[in-house]
């Protein structure tokens, strides 16, 4: 195989597995549970910690923290401990982080197309321009 | 106030709950988690973990690190029931028995309880029968195979008998260590017997050792023409089990699916031993 056929394969194989991630990610938002899409928006609103999302959602801790670790085994965010010389400057425990993943993010911008008040209820930045 | 005691007393016995690989890292992120909600709601929150740990102990994602008794060697099985029936056998004699005198118990008698347990055992076999589910080989067995198969579910039924007979002699004492035995012993016979049964629908045909890393397979919304269960694997790589969640036409009973020697490099044991 040529080496310009090898890269154009390569390269259609990684917008087919890209394609596909898409599909899967909007195929799974259908089945986004209203509580985890809020919880997903109070992510992508810059509330990444376990109790600002609790405060932000109204939601209790033994709802929020399970959804946070089966969303965190579906690929939909990702967690990440804070460094401890942050956290010892700051004289507090260190904190475990969420961000969306690419996958979350369609999921979420799926699950706002589905639940539309979900954007009012943790205004995003372009809401708030608004 | 950030060092009330109460809501991490209540963490710590939440955490009895999270698998012990996982226990150190859960209790280190609700602990800092605790630290910032304020402490008026510090034990409404903390009540959460409760929750959170058993999902996390349900969810495991790392099911081979579990707290059991590994059993998965034929072996290994069949020494630790020889023991406990070793043991029982001791515990049985030492017990006093009603309208005996002390000291006449002896190997006879006790052997004569074991066989008549063992006739009693063998009348709920018709109903333990009813959760056999033996495995559909396509590809029959050689006879040796299957002989020594069925000599390890005997055995294993036999080595049991003495721990029956011990909780039937604990049944028969006064007082309330046998009000106690009354209640739980047709209890703990029945799991006992449906114990021998199911762990031998787990184990491999070929070596008999318990099958390992469960998978499961398919979405329970989605059964209409298509297969859904758990996919088990002999570590010797003999060959894969489906055990179907649901019943169906097409998936009665579980299916073995053999392996030949093309499939070895997947498995950590050499070709040569995956023969037995």
């Amino acid at each position: 195989m040529s080496p310009a056929r090898s890269k154009r394969s390569q390269f259609s194989s990684c917008h087919v597995e890209f394609y596909i991630g898409m599909l899967r990610a909007m195929a799974d938002a259908q089945k986004l549970s209203h509580t985890s899409a809020m919880i997903l928006q109070a992510i992508s609103s810059s509330h990444i910690y376990g109790y600002t999302v609790m405060e932000v959602t109204g939601l209790p801790s033994g709802t929020v923290y399970p959804a946070l670790r089966r969303m965190e085994r579906d690929k939909l965010i990702r967690s990440q401990w804070e460094r401890q010389s942050i956290a010892d400057a700051e004289q507090r425990p260190p904190r475990k982080y969420y961000r969306l993943t690419r996958a979350g993010e369609i999921t979420l911008e799926a699950s706002r197309n589905r639940y539309p008040l979900l954007a009012r209820l943790t205004p995003t930045e372009e809401v708030q321009e608004r | 106030m950030k060092t009330e005691w109460l809501p991490h007393t209540v963490l710590r016995a939440a955490s009895l709950l999270t698998p012990s690989d996982q226990r150190t890292e859960w209790l280190k992120e609700w602990r800092s988690e605790l630290w910032y909600i304020p402490w008026r709601q510090a034990m409404l929150a903390s009540l959460g973990a409760f929750r959170d740990a058993l999902w996390l102990r349900r969810n495991n994602l790392n099911p081979g690190t579990r707290n059991r008794i590994y059993l998965e060697s034929p072996f290994l099985c069949i020494a630790l029931l020889a023991t406990l029936a070793a043991v029982s056998i001791v515990v049985a004699a030492q017990l006093p028995v009603p309208h005996m005198k002390p000291g006449t118990l002896n190997a006879r008698i006790l052997a004569g309880a074991c066989i008549g347990m063992l006739l009693v055992s063998a009348l709920f076999l018709a109903g333990t029968l009813s959760v056999w589910r033996a495995p559909a080989n396509h590809h029959p067995m050689p006879w040796g195979i299957t002989l020594r198969w069925g000599v390890f579910l005997a055995l294993k039924y036999v080595l049991v008998q003495p721990m029956m007979v011990c909780g039937f002699f604990i049944l028969l004492q006064p007082g309330p260590l046998g009000r106690l035995a009354n209640v739980g012993f047709c209890a703990v016979f029945i799991l006992v017997l449906r114990w021998v049964i199911t762990d031998q629908q787990q184990r491999c045909p070929v070596c008999l050792r318990s099958l390992t890393a469960p998978v499961q397979i398919g979405t329970a919304s989605r059964t209409f023409l298509e297969w859904y269960g758990a996919e088990s694997t002999c570590s010797r790589g003999h060959g894969l089990l489906h055990v179907s969640e649901n019943a169906s036409s097409y998936s009665r009973k579980p299916q073995w699916l053999s392996l030949d020697d093309s499939w070895s490099g997947l498995f950590s044991a050499p070709p040569g031993r995956r023969h037995p």
